[in-house]
């Protein structure tokens, strides 16, 4: 007459997970459309106001003006917008998902997938269109908008430090996200607050011992690869943190 | 017959709150549960512990033989659709639905396609352009399609309107029939889904007051309508649940009636009339002060 | 489903309805436990209990694997159980309710067989 509910068979972990980091990327808007369509707003913009000064000024005075560019942080913008990413990501689906009926650590596994796999595709993306400026002659212009001097000279360094930047941020956001599924507003305030105090801290401590001279050696030592390669260390961190505070989490509806 | 969910002794504690206070009952398989009771009665923080979203304070549980939290053999056979479910804001209905299957092991694509065309849910809206109540019925054809093992639905319908209701109701029902499952809802609507359920738990203030079969509750009171002196001689030392009255005339609720009691009353010039589930539960749980939600 | 009985009674009392007005024929199908339930809206258990009661009176048999049947002879049953409790059923408050009005059992035979010109 009816035929019973069967339990279902045990999806396998690695199933469990990837199922996760697929819905981060269910609706590909916010984590892939939008990104993009903000960064190719901000080309258009930056070559268009290169190319007005380009052809105001004359030769002479192009190379000094160019050197501003240099340092150029427009390419910075998708770093802080993945941390938002991370976080508005985590706090929404987590409940979500956990009426699925899905558990904190596959959870967690299978968001931390879905952000290494954001890192490679920005990565790769951020990647290609450096080399095309680096061949177009910085699109003939002599601008530099994705291979600035802080990520690093050649390819194989700039690839490293943007994927690990990338990383870095996602994580983060993760992190703070954790601590706003577990206690909220007043959790994120005293967050930053903790982050504030040890920054701070640091500073004072950098001051007070007189290191600063040190510190500035060291950096230039590591260079920037050594540098954002320590960022990973920090990036464990919040892996760690952000996993321990999730596994604890309820999720509630309170705003 | 085995029980899907077994709870002993559970507790949990909010500081110096007992949102669930020393809780002990079983859950048969493939029986529809009503988990009833006034709002902040702990019904969803016992659903959240029985889901593994709530860590207990003390007790345990038992899910399919399992502790549930953390647990993905146990939680995979699970569903609980939340009362103002969150979704992802850019998700649009047909994200949830593109999403839902890869978490439920049962679910059944065409079953959902026919709920959506039930509800005349728009798929392609955005979830925050979406009314209330199409959120709610998201939620309900999440977990109607899913055909969990277990499935938990808490208040499901805030913002469906009567006609919207009858539809979960009737096709909850028709699927319930044809997929046995074990449903657990949770509801303040006690008149709409009496006839629904086969197993009735009130939960007041923590505490799991009633735990009965719904066909044996509903026979457990009747209203004894008549002559102040009539009434009171027939309902004489028998536990009367609630009294009332005007002038000469009396109406108590009394604890359920044999064949020939009845014939009894009516002999007596009596009227007897039906306490419904509500009415019921309306008076056990009204020794505190607090309004009961069903008249709301 | 609202009177005061259990709702398995009422839904024994629905389908002995159906039986005696000939609405579910003897030797033919009766709707299933899903379809009863699903009809009156009411849990699928609680629709087994009433059928049951049914079963256990021989009103309904069931056919292994096809579904149930009203048996033969199943309204004349129900309707010789209907006349044995006519008169505790209605004929005694039709009198309690002329007593309380005055009116004696001659005038109520009077009314009766008026009405029953009428129709």
């Amino acid at each position: 007459m009816t035929t019973t509910t069967a339990l279902a068979q045990p999806a396998s972990p690695l199933k469990r997970i990837t199922n996760v980091a697929k819905l981060h990327f269910a609706n590909p808007w916010t984590t892939l459309g939008l990104p993009w369509i903000i960064l190719g707003v901000i080309f258009v913009g930056m070559l268009t106001v290169w190319w007005l000064i380009y052809s105001a000024i004359d030769e002479s005075a192009r190379e000094s003006a160019l050197e501003g560019t240099q340092f150029s942080g427009s390419s910075f913008f998708i770093y802080i917008y993945m941390m938002v990413v991370a976080i508005q990501a985590i706090s929404i689906t987590f409940p979500f998902a956990l009426g699925y009926g899905v558990t904190r650590r596959d959870y967690y596994l299978g968001s931390a997938l879905a952000f290494v796999a954001l890192a490679v595709i920005y990565t790769a993306g951020l990647t290609i269109i450096s080399v095309a400026e680096t061949m177009t002659g910085g699109w003939g212009m002599g601008v530099t908008i994705f291979a600035p001097v802080y990520f690093g000279a050649g390819i194989a360094e700039r690839v490293f430090v943007q994927f690990v930047l990338f990383l870095f941020f996602l994580f983060f956001g993760s992190a703070i996200a954790a601590v706003w599924v577990r206690w909220k507003a007043t959790g994120v305030t005293m967050f930053f607050i903790v982050i504030a105090a040890l920054l701070v801290g640091l500073i004072a401590l950098a001051t007070f011992t007189d290191s600063w001279g040190a510190i500035g050696t060291t950096f230039v030592t590591l260079g920037v690869a050594g540098v954002a390669a320590w960022s990973l260390v920090l990036t464990a961190i919040s892996g760690v943190a952000g996993f321990t505070l999730l596994r604890r989490a309820t999720p509630r509806n309170a705003a | 017959m085995t029980s899907t969910i077994e709870v002993t002794n559970l507790s949990k504690h909010f500081g110096k709150v007992n949102a669930v206070n020393d809780v002990s009952f079983t859950v048969a398989e493939n029986k529809i549960y009503g988990l009833l009771g006034r709002n902040g009665a702990g019904k969803t923080t016992l659903m959240q512990l029985l889901t593994g979203q709530e860590f207990a304070s003390s007790g345990t549980i038992s899910l399919f033989g399992q502790a549930p939290v953390e647990n993905a053999k146990v939680l995979q056979n699970t569903c609980f659709i939340k009362e103002s479910q969150r979704y992802p804001e850019d998700f649009r209905p047909k994200d949830v639905f593109k999403t839902a299957p890869w978490f439920f092991a049962n679910w059944d694509q065409e079953f959902a396609d026919r709920l959506i065309a039930d509800f005349r849910l728009p798929l392609d809206r955005r979830i925050k352009k979406l009314s209330r109540g199409q959120l709610s019925s998201i939620g309900v054809i999440v977990g109607l399609a899913s055909r969990a093992p277990l499935t938990f639905f808490d208040e499901p319908y805030l913002g469906l309107d009567a006609v919207a209701r009858q539809i979960f109701y009737d096709r909850l029902l028709e699927d319930y029939a044809n997929h046995p499952r074990t449903v657990i809802l949770s509801t303040h609507l006690i008149d709409e889904v009496s006839n629904l359920l086969e197993h009735v738990l009130v939960i007041d203030d923590g505490k799991l007051l009633i735990n009965e079969d719904a066909e044996t509750l509903r026979n457990r009171a009747t209203n004894v309508v008549g002559m102040k002196t009539a009434v009171e001689a027939f309902t004489g030392n028998r536990e009367v649940l609630h009294r009332d009255g005007i002038g000469g005339l009396s109406s108590v609720t009394v604890a359920g009636l044999s064949e020939s009691e009845r014939r009894d009353a009516h002999a007596a010039g009596l009227e007897l009339s039906p306490v419904s589930l509500q009415q019921l539960i309306i008076q056990l749980t009204r020794t505190e002060t607090k309004e009961f939600e069903a008249s709301a | 489903m609202d009177d005061s009985r259990p709702i398995f009674a009422q839904v024994a009392e629905n389908i002995e309805n159906d039986i005696i007005s000939g609405a579910l024929p003897e030797e033919g199908q009766a709707p299933s436990i899903n379809e009863f339930a699903a009809f009156y809206r009411i849990n699928p258990a609680t629709a087994l209990k009433g059928v049951n009661v049914l079963v256990d009176a021989g009103i309904l048999y069931k056919k292994r694997g096809i579904g149930m049947f009203v048996a033969a002879g199943a309204q004349e049953q129900l309707k010789g159980a209907r006349r044995d409790s006519f008169s505790s059923e209605y004929v005694r408050p039709l009198l309690a309710e002329a007593e309380k009005l005055g009116i004696d059992s001659a005038q109520l035979t009077q009314m009766i067989a008026k009405e029953a010109n009428n129709s």
